[in-house]
């Protein structure tokens, strides 16, 4: 089943009286529980591509259709809203709220939710557990490691249940050891929960834990390799 | 204005930046403080002049003066006015200052008729230590308002000396009215004897009228009495009288209101420059929250409510402390023996906390509407 379906996509901005076109025509279908990773030198369109796929900016052109909805027809307002239901956001620097406790960041998207505060309580829990962090759950970000960080990142992402998660470099910051544990750990959720998983990375390691690799160029697709994940 | 289940963000996002919310609610309380201070004398002020439909009550005094030493009036005059249509009491008063000046601190003598004066006042006294009964059986005794009581520190049976009368406090009385909260109540005799040693002549007659609708007219006709008489008079409304004889006080005290309106615009210059650095500073947790799905008028929402705890916060110290202080310290401002009491009471502080919440909404609109505005993209891109 087909889950993100690009058709002709360009993004351009205006710099001056020139323009910049960082996705120039973009053909791309993604299926359901695919993990893609996004490849290419800087200014190849991956970010653009990324922050386009979770509705964060829209395109100039062509048509983005994400589980059956043309995500490029909607209204900031109807934007918001469906991120909230449909897409987990990891970035390259965790990106956490500061004066929030590692809980209280994971609990933040699930108040956008009609739920009772245990509800919450059940589902930050979980993924807190999930991502192998739960005793750190009234630690704040300055009290945690890198990778730790990216832990409650990730927890955060999930909570929601989202049907995509994109991660924007999500192993950029961190340690080889640390940045392996991450990505063992998107690789779980992807096989056990079932999500899409759209990622950016420069690293050929990293994009290895990848079901696919898009290889992008001056915002066109160059290759998309298949590979087989490392177990 | 956001559902319950944001305020614990709000609250933490105020709390967890200790320095920031100390430095802007210790502004904010400072200003408010001030704010209601002024509110409370603008208060006294209305209280005090501002005629309401229910009063009934004449000052007669000598025309053309001002001050209680220089307004003498026989004291017969009293049988005369009593005969006038529409006059239901006459009670005439000498007043004794132990300061002619404008001061925080006046004891005021106000000597009368004792058992005229308790069966003309009963209704709106209430004694709150000592008796009437004391009072009206001791020739030295005095009758306190409660007021000039607590800030003098007097208590039933203390001796006091004032303006070189000395006297025996026989009763502690609260009133609703400002001039019998701060004054001292003696016998008329005692009174004249003990300042200027002369019987038969008083500083101003108050006189009680059968309606409020006869002010006016009983006014006249006790002035076309008098009109050509030894000592001629001028009677108005007792606010009106107020109003009048304290004129500079009250022109003071009235201008005092534009501080009022300086230290509102100091808490919103000081907030909004608060919450305009804050928003600045989290260019990025509000991107992160519109990533999550936040929308930007929810965003904005956030941003009004943390600038309106942070200013009630501020409102609360600052007009408790206020309140606090004009309550203990129980200063009224007077010249020539009339009272402006300095007031404060629940309503007040109530519409200090509303003004300091509006003021909330108002520093956090511009901020907000920026953070709303900004797109997600830019926000990254411009970190």
């Amino acid at each position: 089943m087909t889950m993100i379906q690009c058709q002709n996509l360009t993004k351009i901005y205006t710099k001056g009286m020139g323009e910049i076109r960082p996705l120039d025509g973009l053909d791309l279908e993604v299926h359901s529980g695919q993990f893609l990773a996004l490849m290419g030198p800087s200014g190849s369109g991956k970010t653009t591509l990324l922050n386009l796929i979770a509705g964060i900016d829209l395109p100039t052109s062509g048509s983005l259709i994400i589980d059956g909805q043309d995500v490029s027809t909607l209204s900031r307002h109807q934007l918001a809203e469906w991120r909230s239901q449909y897409i987990g956001y990891i970035f390259q620097l965790y990106n956490l709220v500061p004066v929030l406790t590692a809980y209280e960041n994971v609990e933040l998207p699930l108040l956008l939710h009609p739920m009772t505060r245990r509800q919450r309580q059940e589902r930050v829990a979980a993924s807190l557990e999930l991502v192998g962090i739960a005793d750190r759950h009234d630690h704040y970000p300055r009290q945690l490691s890198g990778g730790q960080e990216q832990r409650v990142a990730i927890a955060r992402a999930i909570v929601t249940d989202p049907k995509i998660i994109v991660a924007d470099e999500p192993t950029g910051d961190l340690d080889k050891p640390s940045a392996h544990n991450v990505m063992e750990l998107l690789q779980k959720i992807n096989r056990e929960l079932g999500t899409t998983m759209i990622m950016v990375t420069h690293d050929p390691g990293t994009s290895r834990y990848a079901q696919k690799t898009l290889h992008l160029d001056k915002g066109q697709l160059v290759t998309l390799d298949d590979q087989e994940a490392p177990a | 204005m956001i559902a319950p289940r944001f305020v614990p963000f709000v609250l933490k996002q105020v709390i967890r930046h200790p320095l920031r919310t100390i430095l802007t609610v210790g502004g904010v309380a400072t200003a408010m403080f001030l704010f209601v201070a002024v509110q409370a004398m603008q208060r006294g002020v209305h209280a005090a002049t501002v005629e309401e439909a229910e009063d009934t009550t004449l000052v007669v005094y000598r025309e053309d003066r001002f001050c209680p030493f220089t307004s003498r009036l026989p004291q017969y005059y009293m049988d005369q006015i009593e005969r006038i249509d529409g006059v239901r009491t006459v009670t005439p008063m000498k007043v004794v200052v132990n300061n002619c000046r404008t001061s925080l601190d006046v004891v005021t003598f106000r000597g009368v008729h004792v058992a005229s004066f308790i069966e003309q006042h009963a209704s709106q006294l209430r004694v709150i230590d000592g008796s009437t009964a004391q009072w009206e059986h001791r020739s030295d005794a005095a009758l306190l308002g409660e007021t000039l009581a607590r800030r003098r520190g007097l208590n039933v049976g203390d001796r006091f000396d004032a303006a070189g009368v000395t006297s025996y406090v026989a009763g502690i009385v609260q009133s609703t009215e400002p001039q019998v909260e701060n004054a001292a109540y003696v016998h008329l005799d005692f009174l004249q004897q003990a300042t200027d040693r002369t019987l038969g002549i008083v500083t101003q007659f108050n006189v009680k009228v059968n309606e409020p609708s006869q002010l006016d007219a009983v006014a006249a006709a006790i002035d076309d009495l008098f009109h050509t008489a030894e000592a001629p008079t001028t009677t108005r409304s007792e606010k009106a009288f107020v109003s009048h004889v304290a004129t500079d006080m009250i022109e003071l005290i009235e201008s005092t209101r534009w501080l009022g309106y300086g230290c509102l615009a100091a808490v919103l210059a000081l907030v909004g420059n608060a919450i305009v650095l804050s928003a600045q500073d989290r260019i990025k947790e509000h991107a992160i929250l519109q990533t999550l799905g936040y929308k930007g008028g929810l965003i904005g929402r956030l941003i009004i409510s943390e600038a309106i705890v942070v200013t009630l916060m501020g409102g609360t110290v600052g007009s408790t402390v206020a309140m606090t202080i004009i309550h203990w310290t129980r200063l009224s401002m007077s010249a020539d023996g009339l009272s402006i009491p300095i007031e404060a009471n629940p309503f007040l502080f109530l519409v200090g906390l509303l003004i300091a919440a509006a003021l909330g909404i108002v520093a956090g609109l511009v901020p907000a509407w920026q953070a709303m505005r900004r797109p997600i993209a830019h926000c990254f891109r411009a970190l």
